[in-house]
């Protein structure tokens, strides 16, 4: 990555999309401390990040994280569990977490007997649960169908809109980044730099299903298409901005 | 009839077959008139009807060392040699999986050992440990405790990495990482190991049995001993005891196995 630098208001909701290989995660994991930038930083409230997983920030993985030999409650438990959170009050968030799932009924089932929706469903909650100030998802969506995938973008934004964290979410599916996002940062081939930072005009709260056929969402759209469209026109190496791959 | 039934009919056939044939043909003389001259004799591999005469007998009260006082010792040394190998290989498993370079400075001497036969321990144990109890569990120990070793570790670098980044972002230490991510995750591993590590277990126990004479008592013990009188038939009945018991353990193994693996979907259908 290269001069890779943009902002993140709090209680905003910011979106990365481009091509991938472009370093989209890698930015999430420097936020979340997993990896180290070689030159440059990340601040939060002004301060550096140091070490791995700050406690205020929650992420919600691209891959299926939720423990397969705990039942759903054990999961969404979990956060409560290492902070120390116990008794009735832990029932209590546990129980009120599970039930704003949509998976009341389902608190003593194995994960393998859950569909991958059911399973995000439990990985998102188990973030959510312990209340983080900065949500960091990389691709959560992106092995699920269409369908699934909608109905989960109602019901994050329904939770958001709540809550109001400062979400970070990567992506490579524009139309997902246009449905939930405040901003849309594209960034360009490897190496990735912050081609633009687009501004989504679009009012909330949004119906999901609704706003993919208003005209607003359509020129949206075609715009970042447009502009997303010419890190892919390319072939690798022959970019006018890009130099060979790091 | 279900399939189920069909099988179990099948297997009690050949059971019963077996056992017909094997009475039959050890009762047929060579040449009539001549006693004790068979076709297959029963010197050698008894018959069963003898067998059973003797397990009733030597199950009795009327021996001085009764089959179950004997078997109740070997069975007492494998699980005994099967928790402390289990529980040591899991922790060193678990300790080296989680530590490279520990791992990799110890990696030749655990080969080394490894790669060792272990019947070949036996008079140095024995030299040691002596002839009891002691002696036998140390050589169970020495099996069970590699299986159970290297599987363990194999599960403890296998774990995924996003499991840990994903506990470190819910708020965990390093000790609840491993309690609630790494354990968990190897076990499945671990028991894996389980079903086999009993099994020899067994075997290390018998082996020591064997040479252990008396005092280490055990059906190991009643095979040396029938063979130092020739008697075919106690050997046979250590042998089916010892089969008995290696069945009965492994079955028991997997129960527990199946309780704590619960969450995997194979357990679950195959319950169903």
């Amino acid at each position: 990555m290269d001069r890779a630098s943009f902002e993140v208001l709090e209680g905003e909701f910011v979106a990365i999309v481009g091509p991938s290989g472009c370093g989209k995660s890698t930015i999430l994991n420097m936020i979340g401390g997993l990896v180290t930038s070689s030159a440059g930083a990340v601040l939060v409230d002004g301060a550096p990040v140091t070490g791995a997983a700050p406690r205020h920030v929650g992420y919600v993985f691209q891959k299926d994280t939720v423990f397969p030999w705990r039942t759903v409650a054990r999961n969404v438990a979990l956060g409560l569990e290492y902070r120390g959170v116990a008794g009735p009050e832990r029932a209590r968030r546990v129980r009120e977490a599970v039930a704003l799932a949509g998976l009341a009924g389902f608190e003593e089932a194995f994960p393998a007997t859950l569909s991958g929706g059911m399973r995000q469903r439990v990985a998102l909650m188990r973030t959510l649960v312990v209340d983080p100030e900065i949500l960091l998802m990389d691709e959560p969506f992106g092995a699920l169908d269409t369908h699934t995938k909608l109905v989960l973008h109602a019901e994050l934004l329904a939770l958001w809109e709540a809550r109001r964290q400062t979400v970070v979410f990567v992506t490579h599916d524009l139309s997902e980044a246009i449905t939930l996002a405040d901003r849309i940062v594209v960034m360009t081939r490897r190496p990735g730099r912050v081609k633009m930072v687009h501004e989504v005009k679009l009012t909330r709260p949004r119906d999901v299903i609704a706003l993919r056929e208003s005209d607003e969402y359509a020129r949206e759209y075609g715009r970042l298409w447009h502009v997303l469209g010419e890190e892919f026109a390319y072939p690798q190496g022959g970019h006018p901005q890009g130099g060979p791959g790091k | 009839m279900t399939d189920r039934a069909r099988v179990n009919l099948w297997r009690v056939a050949i059971l019963v077959a077996l056992l017909g044939g094997w009475e039959w043909l050890t009762g047929i003389k060579a040449i009539s008139r001549t006693p004790g001259l068979y076709w297959i004799d029963p010197f050698f591999i008894s018959r069963p009807s003898a067998i059973a005469r003797r397990f009733v007998y030597l199950a009795s009260g009327e021996v001085r060392l009764s089959l179950w006082q004997m078997a109740l010792s070997t069975v007492q040394s494998t699980l005994w040699g099967f928790v402390v190998g289990v529980s040591t290989g899991f922790v060193a498993g678990l300790v080296l999986g989680r530590n490279d370079r520990l791992a990799r400075v110890l990696e030749p001497y655990i080969i080394a050992f490894n790669s060792l036969p272990r019947i070949a321990l036996v008079p140095l144990v024995t030299m040691i440990f002596g002839f009891g109890l002691l002696a036998k569990v140390v050589l169970a120990w020495t099996i069970v405790f590699f299986i159970v070793f290297f599987n363990t570790f194999q599960g403890a670098r296998a774990v995924d990495a996003d499991l840990i980044h994903s506990a470190r972002f819910l708020g965990a230490g390093e000790r609840q990482i491993m309690r609630t991510v790494i354990v968990p995750s190897a076990l499945a591993w671990t028991f894996a190991a389980l079903t086999p590590s009993i099994s020899f277990a067994l075997i290390g126990v018998v082996v020591g049995e064997l040479l252990g004479g008396e005092s280490g008592g055990g059906l190991g013990y009643l095979i040396t001993q029938s063979l130092g009188t020739l008697n075919a038939a106690d050997m046979m009945v250590a042998l089916v005891s010892l089969g008995a018991i290696g069945i009965v353990m492994a079955l028991g193994i997997k129960q527990v196995e199946r309780r704590l693996l619960r969450w995997r979907p194979e357990y679950r259908t195959e319950r169903a």
